[in-house]
């Protein structure tokens, strides 16, 4: 009988309740509430850079970014290897399953996701307002940008604000048109100039002066194609003008030498007060380096990859100056570029300190340069005065960096007296080659197929109509049939 | 290209062999002074074959004789004092004194082992006679003698519907293991392993020498009983126990010596250089290399990369054991060590085990059980099935012109020839070390109430602590990396199981089990990484002195609880019925989903025992049928709630180069409605023994259905991406399986016993709701291949490539077609789906199958005198394997630059138009196309052994045992890869067979040396 006991009390020692509740203590779940305070804000603001920083996932981490930029006369591929997906996009034949075209897109939409946590839940947070504040701030400038990454390469997007929560409706959402698109964006980059504070908290966050700029540059795509909104060119000059003024502000500036915008085998010059919105990179773990540097950009001479390098033209039409010797490498060892496997020149700037792909260097996606030429251009298109000095003297210093000359000094020899538009634009190429600007200059100016017909013959000819807009990844069409329709 | 096996091959195989094993009972003759007849005492009809053995034989030789055909024998005897002994399968055996007899007519009574023998059923056991279900058994009669080192190479080929594939054929390394196909996409296919009881093992934490038998549960009515864990069939492994009467002491020693099965065919340096200027000049590039240069590589050589990565892989293993007992107290107690090395540099496999099971009778009505097991793996470099990176992948990509080492001796960092990835010299010396401390203790106590009446209370006790340390040299991007990982599992397990069982009126048979189990599994981890390692020589046993240190910790805890109930009755072993049901509660879903109930019926009809049936054919025809269902239990925990991802890999990032910031980003969508996958499976099947036991036939065919399928719903990227788990989808798995078992021969000096056994499984996606298709990324061609690689379908099976399909190349007469697309003859053609002339994702289509559709195993074993051989004969067919390494020898593209493989000799020219596309910047290598998707089928003679033993001492039972042995001997298939075996994929979904640098299987040599006494 003992035993008939001992048993039953065994039996029964197990069987108490609660037993089948499952322990959420040790996971952050949406239903947690991780974000009301400033804490959890700050973890899901890294959260929210990840996706642009995902290397081999997702963002502008990898060659993709020069990939999908490619249609633009100053970026080009190899052309036996395997590089398909590369020359896809340089010769206007972009397939929805080409593996370079969904880095961008799905990067800009998982921050976006980010942001609009952020954006749901700092208001009420506990913790440091002007911490808070900045955090908000940023989350803004994130949703702003990734959304003009968007409607600059696809015009029609959807327009998703509340993502943070899973909704199945979402699946049958419809694009949005463009301007709905830059409405947001504007609105977004308001709520951001107003909660960021004028310094970057780290090399790789947003400023104020980050936001001025994307602004800017906002103002000057709308002015041109597809919404041709001239009287945004005013605005892009205004925009531009407030952050030159107060660039000391913003601890922004021009550098002294154009050689010291970029990493070398000496010194890798990162966090230069020309960056204006640059990705920061840890590279400690292959899926956080920034492999855009590097040996996607050198030669097979040199044991790159051989994913980018300059179209002939663009490189013949270059002006020789200082700014053309740190832009391009012309040899390997003793090996020209016109003897290397693809006899192309290769973007020297972009090659990083040394031959890796796992590269702990700044991205700049935004420098201060830039804001000069958006200035220069709006000012002489708005004025419709060639002759305008602002809008000289900031052109003007560029072009006296560009040749080794001190920045402020007025130089009768390189000085433009009278600029056009055009003049600006190219100019700017020169001084943003293989970065990322030319193509959405191209776009806007509607200039894509003019340039396009002075490449050089033995250069990659298109094999598609020249398409502006990227088709969209198949993986979205797939789940939603409807996105892709008018 | 492709030479797909000929199914009519398969057939004639088969029926050749069931065709041998019905003709091999042949009598043999002897001279005489004694002799008689022996006939059946069931029947009175005579019995051949039946052995006349002398039993107190004094010569050196034995003394013996067979029954013809009429039962006849005649035998000499030395004199009155001889003794014969009369024995046969399926007869109880007789001893008679010759005395002065010169004819002895013998009566045999009819014992047919068989069907008395008693199987291990869940939660109970059952005499194999009286069995519904669909059950396989192996034995451990069935492997001894043979080199087993792990438990899958007991269930490969001896169990039909069981397919074991060597994914790596590592030692310890990875394998995957299938009871009647795979049901589901996302959640574990593997089966649930049941260790005396113990539910939820690892096969790996078992010494196979203390293995006794395994049942497999293949039929929803033998696995219903595991309700929520049983829809991929269950493994019942059964420890070895101690038997009443004198301590037995074994001892053995095996000596192992592994080589690679096969090596590819490449270039050596000088052709190769050849090759590659030959290429830049037809693709209108610069030459490579210099006349000079390919003159000092065709007189010096280059490196062999195969030679420098492959070895001759050593093994030893020591086993003692030690059993016996008493009624009171019964023991086993065994120690093992294995320590063997791969066949790949620094990739081993050592194993120490211990165990103790002791059985004691407490009291009349009470009986205890202890069994306690520990064991420590210890393996290296052998779970990476590879990629195209690996050391083993990467053979074929690097450039044979290029130093194996540098200067310094250490291996070369770059190939600036050929491949972008790291020296395979290197990856191979990486370091990814696995130490798996096991300690399980599993007991019990066994109450009789009444007769019949029991109440069994067990517990067990499982206690994991998994020590994982790798280190990656990381040259080529100059950052060498460290990790340490430390995981804890616990698991416990209560099962109380209340028995009864009675007989009324001698017909009525009636067994009742019930069943209250609960289980805990807690999953505790912590782990710390660092990258750009200071002093990279200290590996991982200093990683605080680093560029950048992560650190992960994580813990879990999963309940289940479980009711049981089932009833067997049967009615004058005729008539047999079986019905279970189980209610599992699990702690990984809510509300009404947490409780889910799996019921089944089985129903059986011995045919045999009808009297309108003819007596004396069958010894047993039994008809069954069985309806049931059960539920798949690979779903995590944490899947109805969104979680934030907060791992390095997924949310830190850099706001400052060279450091992380931690983060954490919303990951995918929680769905409160998930439940469990539901299999359903109706069975029917048949079991005859005929021939006094002599040849037994079992054939089941089956068809599973699984619904509530739980997929993993991708969502655009507009959402956030990632995926969201729904039970939606549905598949099918149905199929054929018999094994015959046959003592074809057994006379007094040679016998030859067989089995055989084939399975046919047809595997499908029948739904995934309103999904055309959902892709699946193996990722075995990263770096040469850029979409998915795999794809699920409605109405195809689950492992389907995705590629475009091959036409070989352009031809001559073709180049008006050709230029269509851009190419010129002798480029590589592909099928233009959609006709639109661009070759491009929309051309994709299913090209080809990882899901082997046959199985075949035939095992034989053979004795003459002391000498026991063993062949062991292993099929597999109807599948396709994606060979990627071939893909990266022959092709010029990413990441490898050149080509290797020595058929690029016989590349495309105007005059030898080959379908290996000739060098030009037109073309277009694909590798995700079907030219690299090639049959997997293969036949192999998995194992021949020979087996001595002296006898020294015959009546203490001293016996000294020689084994010597071969393992893969012998592999016939047209598969161009080292091992149509060995696949690199890893991963959730069932997605196998594409082979970018899989670790291949090997031909290993066995000798061993038993010590019994």
């Amino acid at each position: 009988m003992k035993n008939i006991i001992i048993i039953t009390i065994l039996v029964f020692s197990v069987s108490c309740s609660g037993f089948l509740e499952e322990d959420l203590s040790t996971i952050i779940t949406s239903e947690s509430g991780a974000l009301k305070n400033e804490s959890g804000l700050t973890a899901a603001l890294a959260g929210t850079y990840k996706p642009l920083t995902a290397t081999w996932q997702s963002g502008l981490g990898n060659a993709s970014t020069q990939a999908i930029l490619m249609g633009a006369d100053d970026l080009t591929t190899h052309k036996a290897s395997n590089k398909a997906d590369f020359r896809e996009f340089d010769q206007f034949k972009v397939s929805q399953q080409n593996g370079r075209l969904p880095f961008v897109w799905s990067g800009a939409y998982k921050s976006i996701q980010g942001s609009n946590n952020i954006i749901a839940n700092y208001e009420g947070a506990t913790g440091d307002p002007a911490v808070i504040n900045q955090i908000a701030g940023e989350a803004f400038f994130l949703r702003a940008y990734n959304y003009f990454w968007i409607v600059k390469l696809w015009g029609k997007a959807p327009l998703v604000l509340d993502t943070q929560v899973f909704d199945p409706a979402i699946l049958e959402v419809s694009s949005s048109e463009p301007q709905a698109i830059y409405d947001q964006i504007l609105s977004d980059l308001d709520a951001a100039i107003g909660l960021l504070s004028d310094s970057k908290p780290a090399p790789g966050r947003a400023n104020k002066g980050s936001a001025l700029a994307v602004k800017a540059q906002v103002y000057l795509q709308m002015a041109g194609w597809p919404l041709k909104q001239a009287d945004k060119y005013a605005m892009a000059a205004s925009t531009a003008k407030e952050l030159i003024d107060n660039e000391a502000t913003y601890g922004f500036g021009l550098m002294d030498d154009f050689a010291d915008l970029w990493p070398s085998p000496t010194i890798n010059n990162d966090g230069n007060k020309e960056e204006v919105f640059a990705l920061n990179f840890f590279a400690g773990q292959w899926w956080n380096g920034n492999a855009v540097y590097g040996l996607p950009a050198r030669p097979g001479e040199d044991n790159g990859w051989d994913d980018y390098f300059s179209e002939l033209t663009f490189f013949n039409n270059f002006p020789d100056q200082r700014r053309k010797d740190f832009t391009f490498q012309t040899e390997s060892g003793a090996t020209p570029w016109q003897n290397f496997a693809t006899a192309r020149p290769y973007f020297q700037k972009l090659q990083g300190d040394r031959a890796d792909w796992l590269n702990a260097l700044s991205l700049p996606l935004i420098r201060m340069a830039e804001v000069y030429f958006i200035f220069a251009e709006a000012q002489i298109v708005s004025t419709g005065n060639n002759a305008d000095p602002d809008a000289l003297e900031a052109l003007n210093k560029i072009v006296r960096r560009a040749y080794g000359l001190p920045l402020d000094s007025p130089d009768a020899g390189v000085d433009y007296t009278s600029a056009t538009q055009q003049d600006v634009i190219q100019e700017k190429a020169w001084e943003f080659a293989g970065e990322y600007c030319r193509w959405f200059d191209l776009t806007r100016l509607e200039m894509v197929e003019s340039v396009t017909a002075t490449k050089d013959p033995s250069d990659l000819q298109p094999l598609g109509t020249i398409e502006y807009y990227l088709p969209l990844p198949a993986s979205e069409v797939l789940t939603n049939p409807g996105l892709g329709e008018d | 290209m492709r030479k797909p096996y000929s199914k009519n091959g398969w057939k004639t195989l088969v029926f050749s062999l069931i065709l041998l094993m019905t003709l091999g009972f042949q009598p043999v003759y002897a001279q005489t002074v004694v002799s008689g007849k022996v006939v059946s005492a069931e029947d009175g009809e005579p019995l051949p074959g039946v052995n006349v053995i002398l039993k107190n034989n004094t010569s050196d030789s034995p003394v013996g004789t067979v029954t013809d055909f009429d039962g006849n024998y005649q035998i000499t005897v030395p004199g009155p004092e001889s003794i014969l002994v009369f024995s046969s399968v399926g007869s109880v055996m007789q001893e008679v004194s010759v005395g002065n007899k010169s004819v002895i007519d013998i009566t045999l009574e009819t014992d047919v082992q068989a069907l008395s023998e008693v199987i291990v059923i869940g939660y109970g056991s059952q005499e194999k006679k009286d069995v519904t279900g669909a059950i396989g058994s192996v034995d451990a009669k069935d492997f001894e003698g043979q080199p087993i080192i792990r438990m899958d190479q007991i269930l490969q080929g001896r169990a039909a519907g069981v397919n074991v594939t060597n994914s790596s054929g590592a030692p310890g390394g990875n394998v995957s293991i299938r009871i009647r196909g795979a049901n589901s996409i996302n959640g574990n296919n593997d089966p649930l392993y049941v260790i005396d009881g113990f539910v939820g093992g690892d096969f790996n934490d078992i010494n196979p020498s203390d293995i006794e038998n395994i049942q497999v549960l293949k039929d929803a009515s033998s696995t219903a009983i595991y309700g929520s864990r049983g829809s991929n069939g269950v493994v019942l492994i059964t420890t070895k126990s101690g038997k009443v009467g004198e301590p037995k002491f074994s001892f053995t020693s095996r000596f192992y010596s592994s080589s690679v099965l096969n090596t590819w065919d490449l270039m050596d340096a000088g052709t190769f250089a050849e090759v590659a200027n030959q290429r830049a000049n037809d693709i209108g590039t610069a030459p490579i290399f210099t006349s000079q240069e390919i003159a000092d590589f065709k007189a010096n050589g280059g490196t062999d990369w195969q030679d420098e990565i492959f070895r001759k892989g050593t093994g030893q293993e020591y086993q003692l054991d030690y059993s016996g007992g008493t009624e009171a107290v019964k023991y086993f107690i065994s120690g093992n060590y294995l320590d063997q090395d791969g066949i790949v540099i620094n990739s081993s496999f050592k194993r120490y085990s211990l165990r103790t099971n002791v059985a004691a009778k407490l009291t009349e009505k009470l009986d205890a059980r202890l069994k306690l097991n520990f064991i420590r793996r210890e393996t290296n470099n052998v779970n990476g099935n590879g990629n195209i990176g690996s050391a083993t992948g990467g053979v074929t990509g690097w450039s044979p012109t290029v130093p194996a080492y540098d200067a310094n001796g250490f291996p070369t960092v770059r190939d600036n020839v050929s491949s972008i990835k790291g020296n395979p010299i290197e990856g191979a010396l990486n370091d990814n070390i696995n130490e798996n401390n096991n300690f399980m203790a599993n007991g019990g106590l066994v109450y009789e109430f009444i007769d019949g009446l029991t109440l069994d209370v067990g517990f067990g006790a499982s206690y994991i602590n998994l020590q994982n340390k790798t280190f990656s040299q990381g040259s080529i991007s100059n950052n060498p990396t460290a990790s340490r990982q430390s995981t804890e599992f616990l698991f416990l397990q209560n099962t109380n199981t209340l028995n009864y069982r009675k007989v009324f009126a001698d017909v009525h048979d009636f067994t009742a089990t019930a069943v209250l189990e609960s289980q805990l599994k807690k999953t505790d981890q912590f782990g710390a990484n660092a990258s750009g390692l200071q002093f990279p020589d200290l590996r991982y046993n200093n990683i605080t002195l680093a560029g950048g240190v992560g650190t992960n910790s994580y813990f879990e805890k999963q309940t289940i609880q479980s009711l049981i109930g089932r009833v067997n009755y049967q009615y004058n072993s005729k008539y047999l019925f079986t019905a279970s049901v189980r209610r599992d509660g699990s702690s990984k879903f809510r509300g009404d989903n947490q409780y889910s109930t799996f019921p089944s019926v089985a129903v059986g009809w011995r045919l045999s025992e009808e009297s309108f049936m003819p007596g004396n054919i069958f010894d047993d025809l039994k008809i069954r049928g069985s309806w049931g269902q059960t539920g798949s239990q690979g779903i995590g925990v944490y899947g109805t709630v969104t979680s934030f991802l907060t791992g390095d890999f997924d949310a830190a990032t850099s706001f400052n180069n060279g450091t992380l910031t931690p983060g954490i980003k919303i990951g995918n969508p929680g769905n409160p409605n998930l439940k469990w996958e539901t299999t359903t499976q109706t069975n029917i099947g048949v079991d005859m023994l005929i021939l006094n036991g002599r040849l037994g036939i079992t054939a089941d065919y089956f068809k599973k259905s699984t619904t509530d399928l739980l997929l993993a719903q991708p969502l655009p990227q507009y959402t956030g991406g990632g995926t969201i788990s729904t039970n939606v989808g549905e598949t099918e798995n149905s199929g054929f399986e018999f094994s015959i078992t046959s003592t074809v021969i057994d006379n007094l000096n040679f016998s030859w016993s067989t089995s055989l056994n084939a399975s046919f499984l047809k595997n499908k996606v029948v739904s995934l709701a309103e999904n055309e298709m959902i892709f699946v990324d193996g990722d075995v061609g990263a770096g040469i291949t850029n979409l998915p690689e795999g794809v699920l379908m409605p109405g195809q099976p689950l492992t389907s490539y995705w590629g475009l399909k091959y036409l070989g190349t352009w031809k001559t007469d073709q180049a008006a077609e050709a230029a269509l697309y851009g190419n010129v003859p002798g480029d590589s053609r592909y099928e233009d789906v959609n006709g639109d002339n661009v070759i491009g994702g929309d051309d994709y289509q299913i090209i080809g199958t990882g899901i082997p559709e046959m199985l075949f195993g035939w095992n034989n074993t053979l004795k003459y005198s002391n000498l026991t051989m063993n062949i062991f004969v292993q099929a597999m067919g109807g599948y396709d394997k994606w060979n990627f390494t071939y893909g990266q020898a022959i092709s010029a593209i990413a990441d490898a630059r050149e080509v290797t493989h020595a058929d690029i000799l016989n590349r495309w020219t105007p005059e030898n138009q080959t379908d290996i596309p000739a060098f030009s910047s037109t073309d277009v290598v694909e590798l995700q196309s079907s030219r690299f998707v090639e049959d997997g089928s293969f036949i192999r003679l998995k194992n021949v052994s020979l087996n001595y033993d002296f006898p020294i001492n015959q009546e203490k039972g001293v016996k000294l045992g020689l084994m010597l042995a071969a393992t893969n001997l012998l592999t016939i298939t047209d598969y161009q890869g080292l091992d149509p075996e060995a696949y690199s994929n890893n991963g959730s979904a069932d997605n196998r067979g594409a082979d970018g640098g899989s670790y291949p299987n090997a031909r290993t040599y066995t000798l061993g040396i038993n010590l019994n006494f």
